[in-house]
């Protein structure tokens, strides 16, 4: 039965790393916002440190003894620790949402669902199997994409300023219990609309509101309104867990094999 | 031992068509039953009902002593399914595919690549297994559909119409597969098809159901004697004066005119209701100065009986 289980997960990875116009995006979106963006804000502070009056405000919240290494430290460590978490967001959210719509719609598109029903494994065992496939995913390439964006930040503020600015506490909040959470709400999302929608762009779109809240994290951010704090992501993370796990509740008896075929 | 039961069951879809109504059937162990109907009849309904792909409106049905409603997955370990929507992934090869589907029915990896070269070589796919899906052609998918299904080595076959994207080497090389199946390993067969002839080669017991009514089911000389019990006797022959024919109730066969026209010899066909009749008629032919070139006596066939089925229904309603 595991085996079983095994190989359903196994075989929706690859069918997205077998498809280019999936899996391109889940590869391009972390590298923009891990690391083409963190690299430009780098270079700006180095090369023109005055311009930054944006983040004057922001920096007006921090408590006063973080000031004493220098501003350009200040405004980076801000950057690292403040602003890049709410960004890298995108990519869990993304990442779940696009893995979630192939592996459910897109099998209901392409026939295969079916087949996959007529196997002995129970419609539970067949969720469980595809969600934990999405899940996985989203860690896999949250995880990756986080060491990524720290090899190459350090590298550059390290060559540039001379020394490393080491990631809060808010960074393991964020990449442990945070985006896993929004993941699993991404992924029954997308799961709760594969009985009605027919297509894979369709149940996608969905999943684009999910980004909207996070816009306004940004928003808010840049405008200084709220700061990004490990307590705030805290208290965001249970907030999360909580609808993901009533979310994942409601999907255990909502589908029969009827439901999803029609 | 019964195989698979149905026991009044019905299948209204939502909005109020009704697919299947108070079907009732069962399958003896190892027996080919041939489910024929015309299109929209219920046939894909009832493998689904069958399957647990859909859940009754009303009666039960059982594969195998469970039920499909309930336990679909205990039904699945047990059966094959070969559906038309049943579709394999494009981006995987033959071997790929089957190799999955075969995980997933509990074969490791080494036993299900021989099962299904095996399988392969039996349906003729051993040159393509190692081309992806999206290059195989719609009969080459079908047999492929059939090999998935045979992986696990299933107890009972469901099959919706497995050959109709076939050449006719394929189709009869499958029908081969099918009829080895049931007599060597004992596999019930549950076959769905607009293809009367291969069923009459391959099936043991038929259905025949419209608009989800059953209308007919047993045996093809139950069917016969229920339907048409009379044999055709055809004979060709010439010098028959035209009073012996009235007094035979003989009729010139619409089948055999064109071949004949323009020469001497005429086709006459008439009923009889046993074959002891068929001397007599010779005799009385020949004693009246007609010259027999040839005589054959035919039972109706599968075809003959679904038309004759079919329309008694439109004539009913
Ligand atoms: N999902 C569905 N929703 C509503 N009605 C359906 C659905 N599927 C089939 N039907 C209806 O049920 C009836 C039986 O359909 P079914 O597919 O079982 O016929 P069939 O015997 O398999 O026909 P065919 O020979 O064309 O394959 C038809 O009238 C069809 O319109
Ligand atoms: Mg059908």
């Amino acid at each position: 039965m595991k085996t079983a289980i095994y190989a359903v997960i196994r075989k929706d990875f690859k069918s997205v790393t077998d498809n280019r116009q999936l899996f391109l995006p889940i590869l391009l979106v972390p590298v923009i916002l891990i690391v083409i963006i963190p690299t430009i804000f780098v270079l700006t502070i180095y090369f023109v440190p005055e311009e930054m009056g944006d983040l004057e405000t922001l920096l007006s919240m921090l408590p006063e003894s973080a000031g004493n290494a220098g501003i350009q430290h200040t405004i980076l460590r801000v950057i690292l620790n403040n602003l890049l978490p709410v960004f890298f967001l995108i990519i869990p959210i993304m990442t779940s949402s696009v893995m979630a719509a192939s592996s459910f719609v897109g099998e209901k598109e392409k026939y295969t669902l079916e087949t996959l029903l007529y196997c002995p494994l129970s419609l539970g065992q067949i969720f469980y199997a595809k969600i934990m496939a999405s899940f996985l995913m989203s860690m896999l390439v949250s995880l990756l994409s986080f060491a990524a964006m720290i090899l190459v930040m350090e590298t550059e503020i390290a060559v540039m300023f001379g020394s490393i600015i080491l990631p809060s506490l808010s960074w393991p909040v964020l990449l442990l219990l945070l985006s896993p959470s929004v993941s699993l709400i991404a992924i029954t999302l997308i799961v709760r609309g594969s009985a009605k929608a027919q297509s894979m762009e369709e149940s996608q779109q969905k999943a684009v509101f999910l980004i909207l809240p996070l816009m306004l994290l940004i928003v808010g951010q840049f405008a200084g309104i709220l700061l990004v704090s490990v307590w705030l992501l805290l208290v965001l993370s249970a907030i999360c867990a909580f609808a993901a796990w009533i979310l994942i509740r409601g999907c255990r008896n909502r589908f029969t094999c009827e439901s999803l075929l029609q | 031992m019964r195989s698979v039961i149905m026991n009044r069951i019905t299948k209204i879809y939502p909005g109020g068509n009704r697919a299947v109504s108070r079907l009732s059937l069962s399958l003896n162990q190892g027996e080919v039953f041939g489910f024929l109907g015309p299109n929209g009849a219920g046939k894909t309904t009832t493998v689904k009902l069958l399957t647990g792909m859909l859940s009754p409106s009303d009666g039960n049905c059982e594969v195998m002593g469970i039920d499909p409603s309930k336990e679909p997955e205990k039904v699945h370990a047990l059966s094959g399914v070969v559906t038309e929507h049943a579709r394999m992934y494009d981006h995987l090869t033959g071997m790929e595919n089957l190799i999955f589907y075969g995980s997933l029915f509990g074969l490791g990896k080494e036993e299900a690549r021989q099962r299904a070269e095996n399988l392969l070589k039996r349906l003729a796919l051993n040159e393509a297994e190692n081309q992806r899906l999206s290059a195989y052609s719609t009969g080459m998918r079908q047999r492929l559909s059939l090999a998935r299904a045979l992986l696990h080595r299933p107890r009972v076959l469901f099959l919706d119409e497995p050959t109709s994207g076939l050449d006719p080497e394929s189709a009869q090389n499958v029908n081969r597969l099918i009829r080895d199946l049931a007599v060597k390993e004992n596999v019930t067969i549950f076959l769905c098809t607009h293809q009367l002839r291969y069923a009459q080669e391959i099936c043991t017991r038929y259905g025949l159901i419209e608009e989800g009514r059953l209308l007919a089911a047993g045996t093809l000389d139950e069917l016969r004697r229920s339907v048409s019990p009379r044999i055709t006797v055809r004979v060709k022959a010439a010098g028959i004066s035209s009073d012996l024919i009235s007094l035979l109730h003989l009729r010139k066969s619409e089948r055999e005119d064109r071949e004949a026209a323009g020469s001497r010899e005429i086709c006459l066909e008439t009923e009889v209701s046993s074959e002891k009749e068929i001397p007599d008629l010779v005799r009385r032919i020949v004693s009246g100065g007609g010259d027999i070139y040839h005589v054959s006596a035919c039972l109706p066939s599968l075809e003959d009986i679904y038309f004759t089925l079919t329309a008694g229904k439109e004539v009913r309603s």
